[in-house]
């Protein structure tokens, strides 16, 4: 007869988060930041093609940092729950508070009943517009969600760059301005970071609905010359 | 619905009609007894730098349900959705296949190539047509930026989708535009005579077709009339057809509505 042992809560909690936290700890930071035509996103990310920033609505973009087959399977689950929202209402009714908390949820059941937590975090963000207001979510791989006001971070070293975006006069700038301080905060003071190892990505309202665009190095170099 | 989540096996993968249909929709199945309403003609003829389109605003059942519908739609960018049939299951249709463009654009970080797009329309015309009264022909058409050229794509009522070198037409007003297409039809036409000669075939349809509404002086309601080029999907302005439609209009007045022995 087999019997399972007893283990104290607080120590599986602390062993899961310790262990996601490893995980998470190995992969680059990603920055998210209100400017004043909307909202950023960069990250590090040496491959082209696997990309961590990414389009998931009208309005909506999705940021994730840690295993990527873990957040790119959580950024396909948000694109299928906000078409299917927007099919089955209107496409109004997709809103980035309501798939911040679907994704809270997940990520939380599994950090407490599964054996293995995601070794994940990510960033919801939503470009606001006369119904909705622009917001950050960032969503930690315990499943704690948090409100973001001005600018977030997830990632390895999250907060160093916090901290070094933040020093900073936090004020809302231009798209120029907020991705050199969003570059020289992921890089610190003793790297540079090349425009090849860079991955941005946008929601600004232009000429279409679809407002996410994935910004090309070329014009990621202009920006920053 | 919660967040769709699905292992690697049951993945429905880029496919939008299918995670419809996994998460319990069955969009197009099942019919009703009441009057059926129905959209009628649209035309899509091939020139030199893409394709040009016009629809009849007009949507019939025993009499005149709507006097202002849309037939036409960008499905994306570069390509258009046209309907014919039921009115309510051919928006429906342009709605699915909207989204299944971007879902899958989305999804894949690549856009589907026109052929995949008028293929992937093939099964859900059939699943639509075979199981349900509400018949549905749809018409899909664009400019195909990986061979900069404009292509439109047939369907039959069982799903079949064929290619087009010159136009198409569909709904009730078919055989009154066909015949004028196809005399006044060339190959690399510039879109001028493009677009003059789709809403000549789409006047004769108005005028023969008693589903098919032609321009409606009374209310100032035009065709819809689209270019699909390199430059994407671009609806001509209203104002700008209506002239279209009274100079052709004029002219039939002119020879008391007889087409003249040429195409006028």
């Amino acid at each position: 007869m087999s019997s399972s042992f007893y283990v104290n809560p607080e120590q599986l909690v602390n062993d899961k988060a310790q262990f996601a936290q490893k995980g998470i700890a190995r992969g680059k930071s990603i920055i998210a930041a209100i400017y004043d035509q909307g909202v950023l996103m960069v990250g590090e990310n040496t491959s082209a093609s696997l990309n961590k920033i990414s389009e998931i609505y009208d309005r909506i973009a999705f940021a994730g940092v840690g295993k990527y087959n873990e957040f790119d399977r959580l950024r396909e689950g948000g694109v299928r729950w906000a078409d299917n929202t927007g099919y089955v209402y209107s496409r109004e009714d997709v809103d980035a508070r309501a798939l911040a908390n679907f994704y809270a949820q997940h990520i939380g059941d599994v950090f407490s009943s599964d054996t293995k937590p995601l070794e994940v975090e990510i960033l919801v963000t939503q470009l606001g517009n006369k119904v909705r207001p622009t917001k950050l979510y960032r969503i930690g791989y315990e499943g704690t969600i948090s409100d973001e006001p001005h600018f977030a971070v997830v990632g390895g070293e999250a907060e160093e760059v916090k901290r070094r975006f933040a020093a900073g006069d936090g004020k809302v700038e231009s798209l120029v301005d907020t991705l050199k301080n969003c570059v020289s905060a992921l890089a610190g003071p003793d790297r540079t970071l090349a425009v090849e190892d860079l991955e941005v990505g946008i929601l600004e309202d232009r000429a279409s609905r679809r407002t996410f665009e994935r910004l090309s190095d070329d014009y990621v170099r202009d920006l920053l010359a | 619905m919660g967040l769709p989540l699905f292992d690697a096996v049951s993945d429905p993968g880029p496919n939008f009609y299918e995670l419809i249909s996994a998460s319990g929709h069955q969009p197009f199945t099942g019919g009703t007894h009441d009057e059926q309403i129905h959209a009628t003609t649209v035309i899509a003829v091939r020139f030199r730098e893409g394709v040009v389109m016009v629809a009849d605003r007009q949507a019939t059942a025993q009499y005149v349900a709507s006097r202002d519908i849309r037939k036409i739609e960008a499905a994306d960018k570069f390509t258009a959705m046209a309907i014919s049939g039921s009115a309510a299951r051919g928006i429906q249709f342009i709605r699915i296949a909207q989204l299944s463009f971007e879902h899958y654009e989305k999804m894949t970080s690549s856009v589907l190539s026109l052929e995949g797009k008028a293929n992937f329309l093939s099964p859900i015309i059939q699943e639509n047509n075979f199981k349900s009264p509400l018949y549905v022909v749809p018409m899909l058409a664009g400019y195909d930026p990986n061979h900069n050229v404009g292509r439109i794509f047939e369907y039959d009522g069982a799903g079949g989708c064929y290619e087009r070198a010159d136009f198409n037409v569909i709904g009730s007003g078919s055989q009154f535009a066909e015949g004028a297409l196809r005399l006044g039809f060339v190959h690399d036409m510039d879109l001028e005579s493009a677009l003059e000669l789709a809403a000549l075939a789409l006047y004769e349809a108005g005028d023969n077709d008693p589903s098919t509404g032609g321009p409606d002086f009374v209310r100032n309601i035009y065709p819809i009339m689209v270019t699909l080029t390199k430059d994407g999907f671009q609806e001509i302005d209203s104002d700008v057809v209506g002239e279209r439609f009274r100079r052709i209009n004029d002219r039939r007045a002119e020879s008391r509505g007889i087409a003249g022995g040429q195409l006028r």
